[in-house]
């Protein structure tokens, strides 16, 4: 047993070696050019590849949901992951690598900004161009980058700062439905609302306001916790904030208004996947900038030791209240685009179920690290798509999934470790430099 | 004026439920520093096995191969399936806590809720989709006494419920391990290195905890005859909510809280329309932490979290 | 590496070899079912689930579904939607660009049904709800249809029904403020018992939230009220903790419910204590004759138990599917057009003889259909009582 598991180890380091001997000086520009590749060459040839290698159409989340309904076609799909994804993406990244390092120290040079437009431009279109393929792409991608953002404004608050809140679902329904009124209100006529008060082109520019008053008041329901935050912290804190999710879900219930149970729907068409990108770049980038600025380093202090914190000058009070406003308003913000992309909302969607699933995404992804959120959200939301064939089984699956990775790696897939852009896309030229 | 009795009556009985489920949070909450989210689960299958065992017992007795007299059923029922879940409890620490202990404390309750979406998908798998009637233990007599109804089930399930409290709180007290479950609630780091097995400890605890909602599920069983999977989830939260407000550890803490909370339902609904229940309930709730952040017994030490 | 790639490349050579060539392509109808087959309602999934594959075996059965004078093979695709909205869409999403099905069943319950039905509009996919009573599903959505009445019918009935049958003057309601059916049936009988008997007849509105099992506060209120009956649209399983808990605290009028107490676990959960009650539902299944009663005797033998009101809509707006398949003359294989001339099929669909009763569409898509009041016989039957149609 022992003498096969190290001969595995003995592959896998050799497996990763021989990795980083031959992709070590690839920078990210390379990689990002991949994708598009990839995506325009299944655009082109993906359908009658897959015809010709007896799958039904091209597979739609890498041939996962395939796999698993029809198990005699993995070779199959395995051959088309490997023709239309790695081989062209490998390729080009090594064939463009020495040209677009040296590109990218020039754009470096130049400026870092304009870099990293680049690089995100080059990532959009990757997903633009995969997702174009099939609307059920779009819209788990849609989703996956909404979980993201929640992910990611939860770690806030439960990672760096250390709290236990369970109070995200209620912050996302009060994002959901600030914003799905302020536009059903304005730009739709609704046997509720009345009728449209400003014409509809206006729409997508009011969007944002929307999505922004969401967030808003995302951010004023999050002071009925950050307050008493002040004097209580941890496990009180935590039922602080599940009361509140409930009251926030019961509250709804009772606003005939916005359709109380029934829900409400008919929110105009306006969050495409260009608008949600944008929102989760943006979501990405501030928290990022928050977590590495004093203010994070504050959220950290307060965590590992309040009184100490106090003691070294940090205003606690203030630390607290910002950290459940900024938390509170990405929430809010995510709810919104969440409630524009189904372009329907209802109380029952913000319970405990989906509490259950942002605690999840988090502590998979790691606590304390932003990386850590992207992957936590991207992989179970991808997950949870991919085991659909599965039905129930699918709710043994992904627990204990979760739980062996909590035994084995305790804070999460990638933790406390800092999101630094400037790293990420530089050239990676050293190596050569060196020898 | 009887309106206002009938309701203390069905507080009672509904505070019992909270107050039972509590107390076995309290307790791995007070020893362990960890929050059990299985618990509302374990309730869940404690309440099938009951059924379980209850059906066999019935049989068995009906069909003559033992007769036994109606309350010994009942007992029995209770003794063996809380001896079952025990069991269910300790697995649950073995599998999802033990290996955790020196983990982030957040990282525990992950597993924990984790393991009880595994214990739900698991019973639907097993059981099917259908929903189970509970066996009927009692039978159900009631009393008018000056217009307030009550049922032998209701003072029944009144009783049960604060005599194992008791009982609970005279094991804590009296025996040796009660003494070291209350040494390693005082200090987790120093007690363990003065010989307590804290593994065995930590396991009786679960199986302790587990028990007591194996407990409650039989008589929720009772009251409320049917069983689904996703039933321990709200009651299970619910009684999460009032094990933290209750105070750290605190046994009569926990079953007051439970009661609390229990009254403050029943009663809300009585005053308010009764749409407004949980809205109104629950901003009582925010609003007794507001003003009492560490709960009703619990002392208000800096809960520094292990991150 | 290279040996791997080698192999792999030699693997699925090997594959494409024996992989039949004719892989269904033309000759296939695919059918999506989205069914909650996880989640708060699994009783309702696997009904679904159940009937849809009793249907598809008598297709099978026949060979394949005739349309013109072609024999097509039928696929079901099930789909699990957890109970959850967003699921639902997803899983309409998926079964529409990803299956390319022709028609969807389902999802059932209204939290589902509305935003699923959103996106089968959009994509101009004809959809079919058999369960869903809420208005919004089918409004304005002219791909959408639904198998069963609406609430605004449901509710005058059984206010009518009381009013005629006992004569009383003061309700009381006892309903899910949290769930989108009971609170809106709740709604509908209170707006018109209060049109029969004036305002305030309504003595009592109670409510209680999903999944809660003790109504003790509300029925003392209840009973405090000095209400003749009791109504409560409630499903099944809470039923049986309703009726008991209010003869616990000596309620001892009728109690009154709707097409969701329609199962046969109600009998098996809730016991005596049920005996004797009415409630108004789509089909009763005791005392059932010709096609009712056939399926019923099936559906039983093969799965142990009488189906609930779910499976039979389900079986009838499958039926209905199959007749518009068939009216629709010819599938071209070109999935927009087939899936227009469905949906323009099942709009013109006269007098559909269903097993819970005869369909006409209306303009939104919502079938004329009776009610049927059911009472619950001393032996647990749900006995035929009386026939309500608009």
């Amino acid at each position: 047993m022992e003498a096969n598991s190290s001969k595995k180890k003995g592959r896998i380091s050799r497996v990763r070696h021989w990795c980083s001997k031959h992709f070590s000086d690839v920078p990210l520009l390379s990689w990002l050019i991949g994708a598009p590749v990839a995506a325009v060459l299944e655009d082109f040839v993906g359908t009658p590849l897959a015809l010709g290698l007896g799958l039904p159409k091209v597979p739609v989340l890498f041939g996962f949901v395939l796999m698993l309904k029809k198990p005699l076609l993995i070779p199959s799909i395995l051959i088309y992951m490997i023709l239309i994804y790695i081989l062209p993406v490998v390729v080009t990244a090594k064939l463009t690598a020495p040209l677009f390092n040296r590109l990218a120290s020039k754009l470096l040079n130049v400026s870092g900004r304009l870099s990293v437009v680049i690089h995100l431009l080059l990532l959009y279109a990757g997903l633009h161009l995969w997702s174009s393929i099939s609307a059920y792409r779009l819209l788990t991608l849609k989703l996956t980058l909404i979980a993201v953002m929640v992910t990611l404004s939860l770690n806030v608050i439960n990672g760096y700062m250390g709290e236990f809140s369970c109070s995200h679902p209620g912050f996302m329904a009060l994002g959901a439905y600030g914003a799905s009124v302020f536009t059903v209100l304005l730009f739709v006529n609704d046997k509720i609302f009345g009728p449209a008060h400003l014409p509809a082109y206006l729409a997508p520019y009011m969007f944002p306001i929307a999505l922004i008053l969401g967030g808003c008041l995302a951010s004023l329901g999050a002071l009925a916790i950050a307050i008493p935050s002040f004097r209580t912290r941890g496990d009180y804190l935590a039922i602080i904030s599940l009361a509140f999710m409930f009251i926030v879900k019961s509250m709804i219930e009772n606003l005939e208004v916005v359709g109380g149970p029934r829900g409400l729907s008919s929110q105009p068409d306006l969050a495409a996947l260009p608008i949600v990108f944008i929102w989760a770049v943006l979501c990405i980038w501030i928290t990022n900038n928050f977590v590495r600025s004093t203010m994070g380093k504050a959220l950290n202090a307060v965590r590992d030791n309040e009184l100490a914190a106090d003691a070294m000058t940090v205003n606690t009070r203030r630390t607290k209240i910002i950290a459940f406003l900024f938390g509170a308003f990405w929430a809010g913000v995510a709810g919104g685009l969440f409630a524009h992309v189904l372009r329907y909302v209802n109380p029952g969607t913000f319970g405990i179920q989906k509490l259950a699933e942002v605690l999840a995404m988090v502590y998979f992804g790691g606590l304390n690290s932003v990386y850590g959120s992207i992957l936590g959200a991207v992989s179970l939301s991808l997950l949870s798509e991919m085991l659909r064939p599965l039905e129930m089984l699918k709710w043994i699956i992904i627990p204990l999934l979760l739980i062996l990775l909590m035994i084995f790696r305790p804070t999460g897939l990638i933790s406390f470790k800092e999101f630094d852009v400037i790293k990420l896309i530089q050239p990676r030229n050293n190596s050569r430099e060196k020898s | 004026m009887t309106f206002f009795f009938q309701n203390v009556v069905n507080a009672l009985q509904w505070g019992s439920f909270y107050a039972l489920i509590a107390l076995g949070y309290s307790m791995v909450y007070g020893i362990l520093m960890l929050f059990n989210f299985a618990h509302g689960d374990i309730f869940m299958v404690g309440a099938y096995i009951g059924c379980g065992v209850a059906t066999v017992i019935i049989t068995l007795s009906s069909s003559g191969v033992i007769v036994l007299p109606h309350w010994l059923i009942l007992v029995l029922t209770i003794l063996i399936s809380m001896f079952l879940t025990s069991f269910v409890g300790m697995l649950v620490e073995r599998i999802g806590y033990r290996p955790l202990r020196d983990a982030p404390r957040a990282s525990a309750a992950i597993t924990g809720l984790m393991i009880g979406i595994i214990l739900e998908t698991g019973n639907l798998l097993l059981l099917g989709a259908q929903r189970i009637k509970f066996p009927s233990l009692v039978h159900s007599t009631t009393y008018n006494i000056g217009g307030v109804f009550v049922t032998n089930k209701k003072i029944m399930i009144v009783v049960v419920s604060i005599g194992l409290m008791l009982a609970l709180d005279q094991f804590v007290r009296r025996t040796k391990y009660g003494m070291a479950m209350r040494a390693m609630a005082f200090d987790y780091v120093v007690v363990p290195l003065m010989g307590v097995p804290i593994n065995t400890i930590a396991s009786m605890t679960f199986a302790i905890g587990s028990a007591l909602a194996a407990a409650a599920g039989i008589l929720f069983g009772i009251a409320y005859p049917v069983l689904d999977p996703y039933m321990g989830i709200i009651v299970g939260w619910k009684a999460f909510v009032a094990a933290i407000l209750g105070g750290r550890g605190s046994i009569l803490g926990a079953t007051l809280a439970g009661f609390l909370m229990g009254f403050i339902e029943i009663f809300v609904a009585m005053v308010f329309p009764s749409t407004l229940r949980d809205l109104i309930a629950y901003s009582i709730i925010l609003l007794i932490l507001v003003f009492r952040p560490h709960g009703f017994f619990g002392e208000p030490y800096s809960a520094r979290l292990r991150l | 590496m290279r040996k791997l790639l080698v192999l792999l490349l030699s693997i699925g050579l090997l594959c494409l070899v024996f992989t039949p060539v004719s892989w269904g392509g033309k000759n296939v109808i695919k059918i999506g079912i989205n069914a909650p087959l996880t989640g708060d309602i699994p009783k309702v999934g696997e009904g679904t689930k159940y009937a849809a594959e009793m249907w598809l075996e008598d297709i099978n059965k026949e060979g394949g579904l005739k349309v013109g004078d072609k024999v097509y093979k039928v696929e079901l695709v099930i789909e699990d939607n957890e109970s959850k909205a967003e699921s639902a869409v997803k899983a309409n999403t998926k079964l529409i660009t990803e299956d390319e099905v022709l028609v969807i069943v389902g999802p059932q319950a209204s939290k589902q049904a509305i935003p699923a039905g959103e996106v089968a509009n959009n994509y101009k996919t004809p959809m079919i709800s058999p369960w869903s009573t809420n208005p919004a599903t089918t409004k304005d959505r002219p791909y959408v249809f639904r198998g069963c009445f609406l609430d605004p019918f449901q509710g005058p009935v059984i206010a009518n029904f009381v009013t005629k049958e006992f004569g009383f003057k003061k309700a009381a309601v006892l309903y899910d403020v949290a769930s989108d059916y009971p609170k809106g049936l709740a709604e509908f009988f209170k707006k018109a018992w209060e049109d029969l008997h004036g305002p305030g007849s309504v003595v009592a509105f109670e409510s209680f939230t999903t999944k809660d099992a003790d109504f003790s506060s509300q029925l003392t209120k209840i009973i405090k009220s000095g209400a003749e009956f009791l109504f409560t649209p409630q499903y099944y399983n809470e039923v049986a903790l309703i009726v008991q808990q209010a003869h616990e605290l000596g309620w001892n009028k009728p109690i009154v419910g709707s097409d969701s107490w329609g199962s046969a676990e109600l009998i098996k959960l809730c016991g005596k204590d049920c005996y004797g009650l009415f409630f108004s539902t789509h089909y009763a299944s005791a005392g059932a004759k010709g096609k009712t009663k056939e399926f019923i005797d099936r559906y039983k033998k093969k799965y142990g138990y009488v189906p609930d009101d779910v499976a039979a809509l389900t079986w009838d707006s499958l039926g209905i599917v199959k007749t518009a398949i068939q009216n629709c003359g010819k599938i071209t294989g070109n999935i927009e057009k087939d899936r227009q001339c469905v949906r323009d099929a099942m709009a013109k669909i006269k007098e559909y003889k269903g097993i819970t009763g005869d369909m006409t569409f209306t303009e939104d898509g919502d079938p004329i259909k009776c009610a049927v009041i059911v009472k619950i016989s001393d032996k647990g039957e749900f006995e035929f009582y009386k026939s309500v149609c608009p």
